[in-house]
């Protein structure tokens, strides 16, 4: 059902991730994403892989839960590893079904497919993780104060970072609603699942008028009840959560300088022809 | 063989997940034709999943669903003609209004059907008329409606499909007495006019038993009493130990037994009430 998306939701825990600043937290998610894309070989990208299976280890968040959310993307995913297959025409031709013509499958084409693949299992990890363990209030906490140096600019960092906030909090309370919605139409005998694609996209509209309707409501109470908080993005504003870097920050902002540095290193020098060091993409 | 026959079910959402949560487990009752049965519990208590379960929108994990003596979840087919015949209105049901003009948002159902337009034309009188909408707010926006013209509009909704089984899920939520009384009202015309089945949820034991046959009182995901609404009451401190709003009268009735006094604490309205202390204040006397 519609309830099992679980994208940037969040896993309350008590884990060493959980505990990490979530500043630290961002920028260790950017700097692995960074290491990921500079992967040229398959040593780094398996370094990557085994960094990204530790963090989950770390988090205790169980397999299953993670691999749900992977669920969602098979069908890119796959699709991506297929087209990569006929990406590349390097090595040893496996399978050329007719002569004149141009399509064949070598080793090289099924190399950058897993790789591929690989690398976007390791992303899709990396970036749920960072949702699956801090909560959007700390999230964006910790995104406003990245950012705030860009206020040198006249960048309403505060307000860009209330949005995001309120964004976040309500994907959950949308989801609930469509989901009472369709249930509403379905009972007045809506037709979701059969006709043609005009018809489907015709029987969307009982469903998104009213959700529509309900968010401007919503948005408009909202806006209302702040105001009558007397909120102010503007004015100097102490702060609640005070966030210091600790150890465990310091230690895993080394093993990711470490991997990066791992990716470059081992792309730029050439390693000496042994197959984990041959630059496959 | 019961009209509506609903064995052993049970249901979790999010299954599978850490945050399974067993909304239902084992519940069974059936329900006569032109019933009019009352279901109460405490919030949480899984009265809400349960209706949609006897319309095929929620598909049991365990257990079967009746009506007629068919399996309403069998196939495809009859889960959507289900939908038809036994008619569910949702919590809160003027939030899912969406056509341009009311009369447009109460044919929704009867089209679905595949009715003809005289039909449908008909049928959308019909269902004003119960709901008291008078006939120049039919061409209005439903958004341009007062709260409960909406709430009344959704409800006609439902009605429009004339189904064998009306469900109505809190119907008098947020309103005053006076709109309570109304959409009550509502409910005993359809009733007259149709000879349907009615189960009604709500959390005010005072509206179900000043109108139900009968009371289903759900706990924790499951049938806790099942019977007539003297039944169910002369339960009562039971049902205050579930957590229920009970009548006040009920509240009084209770506590005088917990004193000692020979109070039957089946007392469910004012009238009741007097008639209780009456006694009991005879009997003192009638001892002094
Ligand atoms: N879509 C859902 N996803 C997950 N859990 C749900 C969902 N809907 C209901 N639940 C859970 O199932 C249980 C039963 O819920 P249900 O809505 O049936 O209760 P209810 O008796 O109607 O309560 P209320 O009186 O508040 O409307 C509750 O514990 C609730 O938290
Ligand atoms: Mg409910």
């Amino acid at each position: 059902m519609i309830r099992d998306i679980t994208i940037g939701q969040y896993f309350p825990g008590t884990s060493v991730i959980h505990k990490l600043d979530p500043r630290m937290k961002i920028i260790l998610t950017v700097l692995n994403i960074a290491s990921l894309f500079l992967c040229r070989n398959f040593f780094s990208l398996l370094l990557m892989l085994a960094i990204s299976v530790v963090w989950v280890l770390l988090s205790r968040i169980s397999f299953k839960t993670i691999l749900k959310g992977l669920k969602m993307i098979l069908v890119i995913l796959l699709f991506t590893a297929f087209l990569q297959i006929f990406y590349n025409d390097g090595g040893t031709v496996l399978w050329h079904p007719v002569e004149s013509w141009d399509f064949k499958i070598t080793t090289e084409g099924v190399f950058s497919a897993i790789f591929i693949a690989v690398r976007i299992v390791a992303l899709i990890l990396l970036s749920t993780l960072l949702t699956y363990t801090t909560s959007p209030t700390l999230l964006t906490d910790a995104i406003e104060r990245l950012l705030s140096p860009l206020k040198v600019f006249h960048i309403k960092v505060h307000s860009l970072a209330m949005m995001m906030t309120i964004a976040l909090r309500f994907i959950p309370t949308l989801i609930e609603e469509i989901d009472i919605i369709m249930s509403a139409q379905k009972a007045r005998g809506a037709d979701l699942e059969t006709g043609s694609l005009m018809q489907r996209a015709k029987a969307l509209v009982p469903i998104l008028v009213p959700l529509f309707v309900n968010s401007f409501r919503r948005a408009y109470e909202l806006a209302f009840a702040m105001e009558a908080r007397c909120y102010g993005g503007d004015g100097k504003r102490t702060r609640l959560r005070v966030m210091k870097l600790q150890g465990r920050d310091f230690a895993m902002l080394a093993i990711a300088l470490v991997c990066l540095a791992a990716a470059i290193v081992t792309s730029v020098v050439d390693m000496g022809g042994f197959f984990l060091f041959e630059k496959v993409i | 063989m019961a009209f509506l026959e609903v064995k052993n079910i049970g249901y979790s959402y999010s299954k599978g997940t850490p945050f399974e949560i067993v909304a239902l487990h084992d519940c069974s009752f059936s329900v006569e034709k032109g019933e009019y049965v009352g279901v109460i519990g405490h919030t949480g208590s899984g009265k809400s999943t349960l209706m949609q379960m006897l319309n095929a929108l929620v598909k049991p994990d365990s257990g079967t669903v009746m009506l007629d003596g068919k399996d309403i979840n069998a196939d495809k087919e009859t889960a959507r003609d289900t939908r038809f015949r036994v008619g569910l209105c949702f919590q809160y049901p003027e939030y899912q209004l969406f056509e341009e003009t009311v009369r447009k948002d109460i044919a929704y159902g009867p089209t679905n059907m595949k009715l003809s337009a005289e039909e449908i034309e008909q049928r959308v009188q019909e269902s004003a008329q119960i709901v008291g909408l008078p006939p120049e707010l039919l061409d209005k926006s439903p958004f341009d409606l007062s709260g409960g013209e909406k709430r009344r509009a959704a409800i006609a909704g439902v009605m429009a499909m004339k189904p064998e089984v009306l469900i109505l899920d809190e119907p008098a939520a947020g309103l005053d007495p006076i709109g309570r009384k109304v959409i009550m009202d509502m409910i005993e015309k359809y009733r007259l006019a149709t000879g349907a089945t009615v189960l009604l949820v709500s959390h005010s034991m005072e509206t179900v038993a000043a109108v139900a046959d009968r009371i289903l009182v759900l706990n924790k995901g499951g049938i806790a009493m099942d019977g007539t609404v003297d039944e169910v009451f002369s339960r009562s401190d039971e049902l205050i130990a579930m957590g229920l709003d009970v009548p006040a009268v009920t509240r009084i009735a209770v506590r005088l037994k917990e004193k000692g006094l020979p109070v039957d604490p089946c007392v469910y309205s004012v009238p009741q009430a007097v008639s209780m202390l009456l006694k009991l204040i005879g009997k003192k006397e009638g001892t002094a």
